[in-house]
């Protein structure tokens, strides 16, 4: 292979044989990162943990099964394990030339979510019902734009244009509209970011990010002018900054949520405490978009301090990857799951302490939902991929 | 595997540029978990306590049951006040804090239940009920209303229905300020030393006694609350209950009062002052006292005007707020909510007479066959000014010496300036020792300090003193307050008037004492502290004693001496009290009393009736106190009412309304 070459220079003392070429000879799984799948591992323990505790006591109070949320994030766990070792043993440049199918098969989806087969809850049509498994598209779409604009960067070879920019844009701005009709306007903020993360590595000059951000701030104006936002959207995004502790408004949710986390305290109240904040079901969607509070009332600044650092330990590993990879591509798609993953937990965290926007978006590999958990599990199965095949 | 893609990034120039691009991106994940970091350590650790109590305030609510307050019945168990239970519209102010809004909901309920908002509104605003629990703006309402209430729920935001315990009072307006009424503890109460210390302690919107016995009785009478610890979901759905404290149902209290005798009394008053009235006498106010003078214990309280407790009960409305609150503002004379029986104080008259007398006995000035002149008037040395100065008898008449008994039969006020002139002299501040023995010994009989009724408030009354005196002229420029203690004084109160003072509670004390042989009983109207049982019979709980304040210091001979001239009052040939009992039957049920004429005002002839009595001469059981304000003489307008009440008393049979007597007595 033509690898030998480029690394010529570093010999094996022993072998005498160039370390390029014993690495190559080796099955990838030799070069698995361990370490990743340990986190990926604890963090969905971690996660399958919180969403019991976070569930059980309002199932039972409502003659529910407790262990019905459980058991059906246990289930996702498996299939996301599937996922991942299928992922991880086809070669992540064979992705690449199937880009094209992929960015095509996630916009057909989200197309798909739209019409008459995409299931409405809570004003909303997010899901495609698939019998045993309401599938989210958007959740797949993250990963499936990071593939695309991954590979169209790749092939620019670190050397980004306007022109390239403005397709990027357009390639990522098809899938977020289509999200944004949904509405859905949390995951669409986050194609806003893995655009970021991936012009960035990919080469974008910094006069790009400007023009983008001009553009950026120019269409937010036009947005609130244009009363494109409806009223409900722009409370929540705004409520953070003061919010107003009323049953009635947007803001009861981000109050009840500082309040949980903030009685937490050092040690927290203990998993499925009893007449805690989370088992009183005073913070909505506490097993989905808000476990992290959950997490803060029952283990306390420990818990939550530990969460954030197997979390900070899994984006070092990331970006790791990023730099480690053979090529471009590899880079480009880890530097984007870095991208994803960093601004859900940001944004989603921030969202519970009060800091940040309240919008739906999941806590990876913590919150319950089959098809934010398989995306994520598929994003470590590329991460995994990148990794073993470093040498190849 | 050979593609495109398959390019190394480090292959071109760019791998430091590459790592730095990657290093910005790391750059910004560690800023982003800086920031996570350090607002986690804010909540959980700097403001986590804060949070904490937020927490608990959302999931831990106290809900207090109220416990039964006690009954309140009469000496044979009769009820005087019990409780009840009254459909309610109440507003919670915390959900209807907007005032527009208040407006709208007030605008609503007055159209449904037929109340003006105005009084919805003094209810709501009333500052004496607590903002923490829902205001009861109207009781009684119709099921009908409040069933529409509950349906359009939507339009009436704050508003429930609820059963809410009132007092209630079968006898209506009988013994209303002796029993008192009930309110929420007002934040001035809270602090009063009354309501301090008890178990469990007194809190805001807490229903005390207000009045009467139902405040003096409160601790009892109360009960205690059952506090349920309740812990609620976000819907404010129950999810777990504990009782901390089980509900304790106040006790029962048992007056002395009679109510029989009470309803006559309250009669017997009323038609007198009508009587009063009729012959033209202002007789706006009066009061009676029963009295057992062997243990104090007050048998009938009447006075008038008086009020239907039941309408402070539920709440005031405008209008009876303005009938209770004085028809003329600027006379407290015209308080319903006075007690006169112990709250007010006037010049005692001639009834006084009795404990001149007692004080001279006591003193050794005079022996109980001493006789003194009475004259028309009685000429005694300058008082401060030049010139002698001269006090008259209510009549001219000369009499002659004269002894005790008929001193007072006659009420004869010369022979008692006499007596105080010679007390003054002996030890007044002026001419005598100082040691004023005069003085101390009516104080010793139960006046110029309050008797220990067990009601709220009770007036002290004055016995005029030195000390008195300096303390009234503190501060005052006057001749008359340079010039101190004058000798006149003692003789012009030796027959009751001038600023000597009294409630008719202490009069009937006093007179107590005279019956039962010198001992000078506390008040009281608290008998019996019970609890009921389940077989409707009750249990007692406490009995309250007897008990004797002090003893007069007078020999059995003197006290007979006494006792001998208030028979005559009433029987004698010149008693001032024989034409108001003519025609009761004095031989089987013999009445000892005396009458009193008080001057208000030396230029009008504006006097107060006083007749303080008891009965049965030979073993007295009763001492009633009669005042009548503004109605002439006792013997004219007390001694007639207070005939009735011994009426009562004895079951005499008498179908004739009060007619006033004849008396012409000073």
């Amino acid at each position: 292979m033509a690898m030998e070459g480029i690394f010529g220079e570093a010999v094996d003392r022993i072998g005498g044989e160039p370390i390029s070429a014993r690495m190559a000879r080796r099955a990838p799984i030799r070069h698995l990162d361990p370490t990743l799948l340990v986190v990926t591992l604890l963090l969905s323990i971690y996660g399958v943990v919180m969403v019991q505790s976070a569930t059980a006591s309002n199932q039972s109070a409502a003659g529910l099964d407790p262990n019905a949320f459980f058991s059906r994030q246990a289930m996702f766990l498996l299939v996301g394990a599937i996922v991942l070792i299928g992922v991880s043993f086809v070669d992540y440049r064979f992705f690449a030339g199937f880009a094209s199918v992929v960015y095509g098969a996630t916009v057909g989806a989200l197309i798909l979510v739209l019409t008459p087969l995409g299931t409405l809850r809570s004003g909303a049509t997010r899901w495609i019902d698939l019998g045993p498994m309401e599938v989210q598209p958007s959740e797949f779409a993250k990963v499936g734009v990071i593939v695309a604009l991954a590979a169209y960067l790749a092939l620019r070879k670190g050397d980004v244009r306007a022109r390239d920019v403005a397709a990027c844009v357009v390639l990522v701005a098809i899938p977020s509209g289509l999200i944004y009709v949904q509405p859905d306007l949390g995951s669409m903020m986050v194609f806003v970011a893995l655009l970021g993360a991936l012009l960035l590595s990919g080469g974008a000059k910094i006069r790009h990010f400007l023009f983008l951000g001009l553009c950026g701030f120019v269409g937010i104006v036009v947005v609130l002018q244009m009363g494109l936002l409806k009223d409900y959207q722009l409370q929540r995004l705004t409520s953070f900054l003061d919010p107003d502790p009323d049953v009635r408004s947007v803001g009861y949710n981000l109050t009840q949520s500082k309040i949980a986390i903030g009685s937490g305290g050092m040690r927290g109240k203990g998993l499925g405490g009893e007449n805690t904040q989370t088992s009183l079901d005073y913070v909505p969607e506490q097993h989905t978009d808000f476990i992290f509070t959950a997490v803060g009332e029952q283990l306390g600044f420990l818990g939550s301090a530990t969460l954030l650092a197997m979390f900070v330990f899994l984006l070092w590993r990331a970006l790791r990857i990023a730099v480690m990879s053979r090529d471009l591509f590899g880079t480009l798609l880890a530097s984007g799951i870095v991208g994803l993953w960093a601004f859900q937990i940001f944004v989603n965290v921030g969202m519970t302490m009060g800091i940040m926007p309240i919008t739906g978006i999941p806590l990876p590999f913590i919150s319950y939902g089959g098809s934010s958990l398989i995306t994520n599990y598929i994003a470590v199965g590329l991460l995994l991929n990148i990794h073993m095949r470093r040498f190849l | 595997m050979v593609s495109n893609y398959g390019q190394p990034p480090h292959a071109s120039a760019g791998i430091d540029r590459m790592k730095l691009r990657i290093g910005v991106l790391g750059i910004l994940v560690i800023v982003a978990f800086v920031a996570l970091f350090s607002r986690l350590w804010f909540l959980q650790v700097l403001a986590s306590e804060e949070y904490e109590e937020l927490a608990q305030e959302n999931r831990v609510r106290y809900v207090y049951s109220e416990p039964s307050r006690g009954r309140i019945l009469d000496r044979h168990g009769k009820v005087l006040v019990r409780n009840r239970f009254s459909l309610s519209a109440t507003i919670n102010k915390q959900i209807v804090d907007e005032p527009r809004e208040r407006r709208v909901v007030l605008r609503r309920l007055s159209k449904v239940l037929d109340v003006p908002v105005r009084d919805l509104r003094r209810r709501l605003d009333d500052v004496t009920v607590s903002p923490y629990k829902p205001v009861a703006v109207a009781n009684d309402i119709s099921e009908n209303d409040a069933t529409y209430l509950s349906i359009h729920q939507e339009r009436f935001p704050g508003v429930a229905t609820e059963l809410l315990p009132v007092r209630h009072y079968p006898h209506r307006d009988t013994a209303a300020h002796v029993l008192g009424y009930v309110g929420e503890i007002s934040p001035d109460e809270l602090k009063q030393d009354h309501f301090k210390g008890a178990r469990p302690s007194y809190g805001p919107g807490d229903l005390v006694g207000k009045e009467g016995v139902e405040y003096y009785y409160d601790r009892f009478l109360r009960g205690k609350p059952q506090i349920e610890k309740v812990i609620v979901n976000s819907s404010s759905d129950v999810v777990t209950t504990e009782i901390q404290q089980v509900e304790d149902p106040g006790l029962d209290l048992v007056l002395s009062l009679d109510l029989g005798i009470q309803k006559v009394t309250e009669k017997a008053l009323l038609a007198g002052l009508r009587a009063a009235r009729g012959a033209d006498y202002a007789a706006p106010a009066g009061a009676v006292v029963v009295m057992d003078p062997t243990d104090g214990a007050v048998i009938a309280m009447a006075s008038y005007p008086d009020y239907d407790p039941s309408i402070l009960a539920d709440g005031l409305t405008n209008k009876e707020y303005a009938f209770l609150g004085a028809r003329t503002p600027d006379d407290p004379d015209d308080d319903a909510l006075l007690n006169r029986a112990v709250q007010i104080t006037r010049p005692p008259g001639s009834t006084f007479k009795v404990v001149t007398a007692g004080a001279a006995l006591a003193t050794g000035i005079a022996e109980t066959y001493s006789r003194f002149e009475c004259a028309g008037a009685a000429v005694y040395p300058p008082q401060g000014g030049s010139g002698s100065v001269t006090f008259h008898n209510w009549t001219s008449a000369y009499r002659g010496y004269i002894g005790f008994p008929e001193s007072l039969e006659h009420s004869c006020n010369t022979f008692y300036y006499e007596l105080g002139w010679r007390m003054e002299d002996a030890f007044g501040a002026s001419n005598g020792d100082g040691s004023e023995r005069f003085q101390k010994y009516a104080r010793r009989a139960g006046l110029g300090h309050e008797t220990g009724l067990d009601v709220r408030y009770e007036a002290d009354g004055v016995v005029p003193d030195l000390a008195w005196l300096e303390d009234y002229c503190e501060g005052i420029e006057s001749a008359g307050c340079d010039l101190g203690w004058l000798p006149g004084y003692t003789v012009n109160m030796s027959t009751g008037q001038g600023d000597m003072i009294v409630t008719p509670l202490q009069m009937a004390v006093t007179y107590g004492a005279i019956a039962n042989g010198g001992h000078v009983m506390r008040p009281r109207l608290g008998w019996e502290l019970t609890t009921p049982l389940d077989d409707g019979a009750s249990a007692s709980i406490r009995t309250f004693k007897r008990n004797v304040v002090t003893e007069l210091p007078l020999e059995d001979a003197e006290i007979a001496a006494i006792r001998q001239g208030l028979q005559a009052v009433v029987t004698g040939s010149q008693g001032t009290a024989v034409s108001a009992f003519s025609g009761f039957p004095l031989d089987r049920f013999p009445i000892a009393g005396k009458t009193g004429t008080a001057q208000l005002d030396e230029a009008t002839d504006k006097n107060d009736a006083w007749f303080i009595s008891y009965g049965p001469v030979g073993q007295p059981r009763y001492v009633v106190a009669v005042l009548v304000q503004e109605a002439g003489h006792g013997g004219t307008s007390a001694a007639p009412i207070a005939r009735q009440v011994w009426e009562g008393i004895f079951g005499v049979d008498n179908k004739t309304d009060v007619r006033l007597g004849v008396d012409a007595s000073g």
